[in-house]
This record gives C-alpha cells, sequence and structure tokens, in this order.
C-alpha cells in the first residue's frame, strides 16, 4: 500500500502530568468518512488540536499527502489544506457573512498586499468564486451581505463548515457540528455532511451524538482515557467490550 | 564608593515609591485582569491633596498621610464608578475579564486620566507648584560616610508600614479575603455570597490609597508637585507589575526595587536625563523573553 | 458584485464629493477668508486624516491597540527635518524618505512585538513610543532636544515653490488624498478582511491559513510609513518641530479620533480627525483654547461609554447602506472603485 493520506503515528500530549492523548495511531484513506468519538474527557479535542497544530505534540508524528506535519504552525498546517471548526462555534461575528467566508479562501490562496490593488482580476476573482461557491454549497448566498453576528444558531454552524470549505481543504476535521442543535436540524446537518463525503471531501468527525455519527460514518474510532480502544465499522464498535466497558464504567468522572 | 552606596539609597526609596504604585496595579489586575490607566493620576491627586492640606492647615506630616490615604481611596471608588463599573454590565467570569471589556476600561481609565489631568492643570496650572522650603524632606543625615536625606527615611518607612499593612488587610480582614476570593475565581466568590461590585471598588479603594500616598511623599522629596507628575512613576509601577507576574504582589514589589535601584545606579554611567530609557527596556525584555514575569508562574498567552 | 452594483456608484459619488470639498470648496473659503492661519489649521485637519487613517488599519482593522503612533510620526517628521536642514534637499526626497524611515522603525518594533496580544502589544507599544520620545528628546546633538528644529527655505517640490499658504495645501491634499487611498485600498479589500479576521480571533485566522504574524508585522508596517509621510508633511508646512509635538499625548489624540469615528471605519477615522482639530481651534476662536485636552478626554470617555460604535462604526456603516439601498446583491468588502463603505 502507498503512503495513507493521513497518518498518525503514536501520537502523544501531555499536560503536567496528564495525558490527554497517549499514542495514539491511525490511517485514514482520501475519501473516508471517519467519526471520532468518545467519552468526555477522552482527548477528542486534544487530538484535533495536534492534528490541526494548536497544540505541539510531545510525541509522535503525524502525516498528510505524505509530508510530515507535526510542529507545523496552523496556518501552515491549514495551507497544506487541513481545514477545521471548532467545537464552540468561532465565526468572525463584525463581518458580514461572505467576509467570513472569504478569510478562507483568503487563505489558502495565501494573498499579498499588493492584491489590494489589482482589482477584480487574478487572485481577488478566485477568492469571490471560491467564498460564492462555498456559500451556496451551504446555501447561505441569500444571507451573504448579513452581518454574521445577525445570522440564526444553525447559519452560523453552516457558515463556520462553509468557511472551511472555502478552503478546498483536502481533509476537513468538524469538531462537534451538531451540538446545540435539535433533532430536526442534527438529521439535515447529517445528510449535508453525507453529501459532502459524496462529492469526494475526507471527513474526521468528532461528535457527541452517537446516532449522528453511527447513521454516516463507516468507520469509528474510540477514544477513551487518551488512548485509543476500538477503530471499526459502527456494527463492531457497538458490540466491542471496550467500548461498552469505557461508556458504561463511569469513565466521565 | 560612597556614591555607589548613596545612588543605591536613593534607588531603593525610588524603588519603594514605584512598589506603592505598582501595588494599586497590580491588586485591580488581580481582581478584574485590567490596566487601570488612570492610577498616575490617584497619584498626582495624592500629590495635590497633601500640598493643599499643608499649605491650609499645616498638621503634621503623619496627619496629612492618613488623610491623603482617605482622600486617594475615595478617588478610587470614583474612577472606579466612572470608568470601570459602566462597562462591567454581566459578572460571569468571562465577561469580567474579556479582552473587549479590557480594552474598553483602558481606553475609558485612559480618558479619565486625561480629563483628571487637565483638570487640575487648568486649576493649578502645569508648572511646578511651590513647595514651601521647611516642608521639604530634604535635610541631609550622615549615616557614616553616607550622606542620605531625612526623606529617604520617610519614604522608606513609611512604604514598609504601609506594605505590612496592606498584608494584614489581605489576610486577616473580611475585605481582604473577599478580595483575594474574587482575584482567585470571580463566579466562585459570587456563589458563596460576596458582593463582586463592593469588593472591587474596595480594591480600587486600598490600591489607590497606597497611590496617592507614594504621590505625597515623592513630591515633599523632590518638592515637584505638578500635574503631569503621575505618568512616569505611573509607568514605572507598570512595568513593575508586569515584570513581576501580573497579579503577584511580592513580585511588583521587588521588581519595582529593582527598577528604583537601576535607575539611580544608571546615573553613574549615563547623564540622568537617559534614566527613563531603563524602565521601558526593561518593560519590552521582560515582554518579549519572560513573557510570564521573571520569576515565572502560570499566566495566560500573552 | 456585478457592475450594476449600485452601492458602488453611491462611492464614487461620495469621493468625488470629498475631493471636490478637499480640492475646491475648501480652497476657496480658505481664500475668501485670507488668513494663512486657517491654511495651517486646514493642513493639520489633513495631516491628522492621515495619521488617524494610518493608526485606523492597525488598530481599527488589525485590532492590535496601539499606543505609540505619535513616535513614528516624529521619526518621519525628524528624519525630513534633518534631511532638509543639514543636505538642503527638498519635499520631493524627504518626504519618501521619512516614510521609508518611519516604515523601517515601525517594522524593527513590531518583530519582536507581533507575538504579544491584546493590551501586552498595546503596552509594549506606549514603551517603544515613549522611548523613542526620550530620544528624540534627550538626543540633543542631533534633534536639538526640546528647543527642535527650525526649517528654513520653505516647501520646494521639482523646483517649483510651494510655500505660500495655497500651493502648500494643495500638495499636503493632493500627498494625504493618494495615502489616503492607497490605506482605503489596503482595508477594503480581501487583504483587509484578512486583517479583520486577526482582529476577531486570530486563533481562528490561523486555521484559516491566514499567516497572522506576517500580517501584523506587515501593517504595522505600512501604518509607520504612512505616520512618517504625516510627519514630514507636517516638518516642512510647519517650518519647526519639537517633541512636544510627538508625546504621548498625541498617540492618544489620534487614538480618540479613532475611537470617536468608530473602530473600523475610515470615514469614521476622517470625521474624528476634522472634529478633534476643527473644534478646538473653533473653541480658540472663542478663547477656549485652555479646555482643548480636557475635551479630548471628555469626549474619548464619551465616544467610549456612549458609542461603542464610534460615529459611523464598521458594522452602522454597513446597516446604514443596507437601508438606504435595499438589500441588494453586491458583496460588501469587492467593491471596485474608490469609495467609501
Amino acid at each position: 500500500m502507498s503512503e495513507p493520506f493521513l497518518s498518525i503515528r503514536d501520537l502523544g500530549r501531555a499536560f503536567g502530568g496528564l495525558k490527554a492523548v497517549d499514542g495514539v495511531s491511525a490511517d485514514i484513506a482520501r475519501g473516508e468518512l471517519v467519526g471520532l468519538i468518545g467519552p468526555n474527557g477522552a482527548g477528542k479535542t486534544t487530538l484535533f488540536n495536534l492534528i490541526s497544530g494548536f497544540t505541539p505534540p510531545s510525541s509522535g508524528e503525524v502525516h498528510f499527502k505524505g509530508r510530515r506535519i507535526d510542529g507545523l504552525k496552523p496556518d501552515e498546517i491549514a495551507r497544506a489544506g487541513i481545514g477545521r471548526t471548532f467545537q464552540n462555534l468561532r465565526i468572525f461575528p463584525n463581518m458580514s457573512v461572505f467576509d467570513n467566508v472569504s478569510v478562507g479562501a483568503i487563505g489558502a490562496e495565501r494573498i499579498g498586499m499588493l492584491s489590494a490593488f489589482t482589482g477584480r482580476r487574478g487572485v481577488s476573482e478566485r477568492i469571490s468564486q471560491r467564498g460564492l461557491a462555498a456559500l451556496q454549497a451551504v446555501k447561505l448566498i441569500d444571507d451573504a451581505e448579513e452581518l454574521a453576528a445577525n445570522i440564526s444558531y444553525g447559519k452560523r454552524k453552516y457558515l463556520e463548515i462553509a468557511r472551511a470549505l472555502a478552503m478546498q481543504p483536502d481533509l476537513l476535521i468538524l469538531d462537534e457540528p451538531a451540538a446545540g442543535l435539535n433533532e430536526t436540524e442534527t438529521k439535515a446537518l447529517a445528510d449535508f455532511i453525507a453529501s459532502l463525503h459524496a462529492d469526494g471531501m475526507t471527513i474526521i468527525l468528532v461528535e457527541h451524538d452517537m446516532k449522528l455519527v453511527m447513521s454516516i460514518c463507516r468507520r469509528i474510532i474510540v477514544l477513551a482515557s487518551g488512548r485509543k480502544i476500538a477503530d471499526g465499522t459502527p456494527a463492531e464498535v457497538k458490540a466491542d467490550p471496550a467500548v461498552l466497558e469505557a461508556y458504561l464504567g463511569g469513565d466521565d468522572a | 564608593m560612597d556614591y555607589y552606596l548613596q545612588q543605591l539609597v536613593i534607588g531603593l526609596s525610588l524603588g519603594m515609591v514605584y512598589a506603592l504604585v505598582a501595588i494599586g496595579f497590580t491588586l485591580i489586575f488581580g481582581v478584574l485582569n485590567v490596566v487601570n490607566f488612570a492610577h498616575g493620576e490617584i497619584y498626582t491627586i495624592g500629590a495635590f491633596a497633601g500640598l493643599l492640606l499643608f499649605t491650609s492647615f499645616a498638621p503634621p506630616l503623619a496627619a496629612v498621610i492618613l488623610i491623603v490615604l482617605a482622600v486617594g481611596a475615595l478617588a478610587g471608588v470614583g474612577l472606579e464608578r466612572l470608568a470601570f463599573r459602566p462597562f462591567r454590565r454581566f459578572t460571569d467570569e468571562a465577561s469580567l475579564k474579556s479582552r473587549a471589556m479590557r480594552e474598553a476600561t483602558l481606553m475609558s481609565s485612559l480618558a479619565l486620566s486625561i480629563v483628571a489631568r487637565e483638570a487640575i492643570e487648568l486649576i493649578f496650572g502645569s508648572q511646578f507648584q511651590a513647595v514651601p522650603f521647611k516642608l521639604l524632606l530634604n535635610n541631609p543625615i550622615k549615616l557614616g560616610p553616607v550622606t542620605i536625606v531625612d526623606g529617604d527615611l520617610v519614604i522608606l518607612g513609611t512604604s514598609a508600614l504601609m506594605l505590612f499593612a496592606l498584608q494584614y488587610v489581605l489576610k486577616h480582614t473580611r475585605v481582604g479575603l473577599s478580595i483575594r476570593a474574587v482575584s482567585n475565581n470571580a463566579l466562585g466568590a459570587r456563589y458563596v455570597g460576596i458582593d463582586t461590585n463592593r469588593t472591587i471598588a474596595w480594591t480600587f479603594a486600598v490600591g489607590s490609597a497606597m497611590g496617592a500616598v507614594a504621590g505625597i511623599l515623592v513630591g515633599l522629596y523632590y518638592g515637584a508637585i505638578f500635574p503631569a507628575m503621575g505618568f512616569s512613576p505611573g509607568i514605572k509601577a507598570f512595568v513593575a507589575m508586569v515584570m513581576g507576574g501580573l497579579s503577584s504582589i511580592p513580585g511588583a514589589v521587588v521588581c519595582a526595587m529593582i527598577i528604583g535601584v537601576s535607575e539611580a545606579l544608571s546615573t553613574i554611567f549615563v547623564a540622568s536625563v537617559w534614566q527613563d530609557l531603563v524602565a521601558y527596556a526593561f518593560l519590552i525584555v521582560t515582554l518579549i523573553f519572560f513573557p510570564r514575569g521573571i520569576f515565572g508562574g502560570v499566566r495566560e498567552r500573552v | 458584485m456585478s457592475v450594476s452594483d449600485p452601492g458602488r456608484g453611491r462611492s464614487l459619488l461620495w469621493t468625488a464629493l470629498l475631493l471636490i470639498v478637499v480640492f475646491a470648496v475648501v480652497p476657496a473659503l480658505l481664500a475668501s477668508a485670507g488668513r494663512s492661519y486657517l491654511y495651517q489649521v486646514a493642513n493639520l485637519i489633513m495631516i491628522f486624516s492621515l495619521l488617524s487613517v494610518s493608526m485606523h488599519l492597525v488598530t481599527g482593522v488589525a485590532g492590535l491597540l496601539q499606543l505609540g503612533h505619535a513616535a513614528f510620526y516624529g521619526v518621519g517628521a525628524y528624519c525630513a527635518a534633518l534631511l532638509a536642514t543639514h543636505f538642503k534637499l527638498s519635499i520631493g526626497i524627504t518626504l519618501p524618505a521619512a516614510g521609508l524611515a518611519a516604515g523601517l522603525v515601525a517594522f524593527l518594533v513590531a518583530l519582536p512585538t507581533m507575538r504579544l496580544v491584546s493590551i501586552y502589544f498595546a503596552v509594549a507599544t506606549l514603551g517603544i513610543g515613549q522611548m523613542l520620545y526620550v530620544v528624540m528628546l534627550n538626543w540633543v546633538p542631533v534633534t536639538k532636544g526640546p528647543n527642535g528644529i527650525l526649517l528654513f527655505g520653505g516647501l520646494q517640490f521639482l523646483g517649483f515653490d510651494l510655500s505660500k499658504p495655497a500651493p502648500a495645501y494643495f500638495f499636503v491634499a493632493t500627498v494625504v488624498s493618494v495615502s489616503i487611498y492607497v490605506l482605503h485600498r489596503l482595508s477594503h479589500s480581501y487583504y483587509g478582511n484578512a486583517l479583520r479576521a486577526l482582529r476577531e480571533d486570530d486563533q481562528c485566522a490561523d486555521a484559516m491559513g491566514i499567516d497572522t504574524a506576517r500580517l501584523k508585522l506587515e501593517s504595522f508596517t505600512v501604518s509607520g510609513f504612512f505616520a512618517g509621510v504625516a510627519g514630514a508633511l507636517w516638518a516642512h508646512t510647519a517650518g519647526y518641530i519639537s517633541p512636544a509635538d510627538f508625546n504621548f499625548n498625541v498617540s492618544i489624540l489620534i487614538l480618540s479620533m479613532v475611537v470617536l469615528g468608530g473602530l473600523g471605519s475610515l470615514p469614521g477615522a476622517i470625521v474624528g480627525a476634522v472634529l478633534l482639530i476643527g473644534l478646538p481651534e473653533l473653541l480658540r476662536e472663542f478663547k477656549a483654547g485652555d479646555y482643548r485636552n480636557i475635551i479630548i478626554g471628555l469626549v474619548l470617555f464619551g465616544a467610549i461609554l456612549f458609542l461603542p460604535k464610534g460615529l459611523i462604526g464598521e458594522t452602522s456603516a454597513l446597516d446604514l447602506v443596507r437601508r438606504q439601498f435595499g438589500r441588494g446583491r453586491s458583496i460588501p468588502g469587492h467593491e471596485g472603485g474608490v469609495g467609501w463603505k
């Protein structure tokens, strides 16, 4: 087998004496939709931050598209093709919806100061196209001019995804996208994520909502206390005694 | 050699003054995570209040210091009311110490400091005030090979006394305990029934009282009382707070002494007009190389 | 977005109106008043407009609270004054030289301080501004210390004599307009959006692949450059500079302009400059010049407390556009031409 798309090798991170992530390894192939689940405090978000460069790992390596990316700065990792959203919605509230999305495209295009003087040609044109396409994908085009702070909570969720999509990433990492959504909204979000996957996007989905993960992911990785305890299809994971132990054994405390 | 010793004593009393001002900064930063830009003006107000008292009633120095303490405390409470409380619309920890809050109060206190300084200037004029000669703490005292002035002793003595008093207040009084509680965990303090607004007002009162006394002491020591006098010690005290690790009172005091002594000793090498650069250099070096203060310790991302 | 974008037509109209005011109406009024003192006031307003718009780029758009802007203004002014007095150079050379010197100093200052966030950055700029001020005040052999520097020879540009009030006014107006146009293009472009992203949430901007450190460095340097240009204009039009023109109070004055107009709003920064320079001059006419600084303090305080978005806040400006033109399909931040959003 050739070099895997994303390869996490023995990744670890300790905060003081606490090992938040402890020797996790996983390979993810291009085009996969992988769910990452685990009880509270299992290290899901830390693992996420290790991959996206927000927290430097204390051990292990991350390889992406054949390139080693651990130790790079978050913006370098983003430009390498990894887009992410945040657990607690981090949109730019005082910018319009379109301007929010444009930031994703701006980062990927790596524009310089001179681009401000080239008007609509070249890079600015590409950014507009990418931004509009991303807004179209999440059906927010009618709110393009609205201030991001003024749109509904559900729409902001999609805005954050659109902003990551405008980067045209090769890998999209979604951190608890369904948090705070009701059942209908969660269902719609699941369909949307599934359609992104169907269009060829590689996605890692960190989620609390079991039903969402089980319904759309064909592969699920389970973390508990910073370690990977299971990796397989939803059926395999559900039947795994270690998983049951982790969820029912009071690991939440 | 004697000259060095003499400069050392001058530096120590200068450092003590910075320490008194820095304590106010540190206390206020501790409870609110904000920089109070008007703190230097409290120092000026203390100096002017003291001078007015002397020239109108000629009370003994100790009485003046006590009254200036009260004036400083009142000014601090007023400042908090005007420049800080209006922005405190939510009392949860996150918005109490949020970035928007910090920047708004930084600018509101800055604005009030301009208003206070200019108001003093309108009333008294911008030049040095005439300090009656007999009030100056400038009588030489010979200590072996070193000649110091009584002002050095008054400053060192008063400051040391106030530092002990502060320790007592913080450790053994209800007000002190609530100040420490709020600065450790504002939300928790609220849950156990501490009135946050009251505590914050008390913090301003205690911190400003010390700053005001520093003002009158320095005014009498140098004979230099003028509307803009608070700016420079304000900055230096701020530097001491940053060097000390932001919310550590002992750290701020030690760093204030370091700054005071370094400034005094710097005059050995360069003309005294350049001594202001010492504190700014300390500030930049600290911010860049020791973001947690020179003694380390926990601190958020700076 | 589209060419028939109504907002674009409006902004062109505004720009044209502003240019007519600056290049025709004001000079006509000044000429009819016939007092050279009023020309000085007009120049000062324009110079401070440039200062506040250059600070707007760093503080309003990129969200970096800058408390030492006057120092870069001073570096530019001293650079121009020294070149003019020692080497008899005309403003055609001293102006770009002043900009480059101030830009270089800003770059060197920004290099180590860029990773500081929020108030720590603000305090670092204050410290550095004060250091530069102490140098201007005390490096007597070069800066002549508190005595300041007198510039003889008036304003020469490409062999033309611009020392008379009206030509000097037009020269300042041209330089300031071009500079503000450049700053406007920077802040109302995708580049400006990247800066806004820093202001809103720099970690999140990182996650979008934005090189936040580089952007901060660039915006700070450009802002310093234009402050330096403003300094050269001041040195040549006033004919005399001293350290007091560049102290902490001046930094605060510029900050007050930006805050009063509304953080993030470029027209707001100009309005702030016009008000805070113009009003005290008006008061001077009524013999109330002593209250100048106290009024600035009160205005700043009032603006923070009662107008958190300023007179023309960025967001309220957006709302205004929407109310006037309905919900068009134009995409803000992507106007092609000149004009204010």
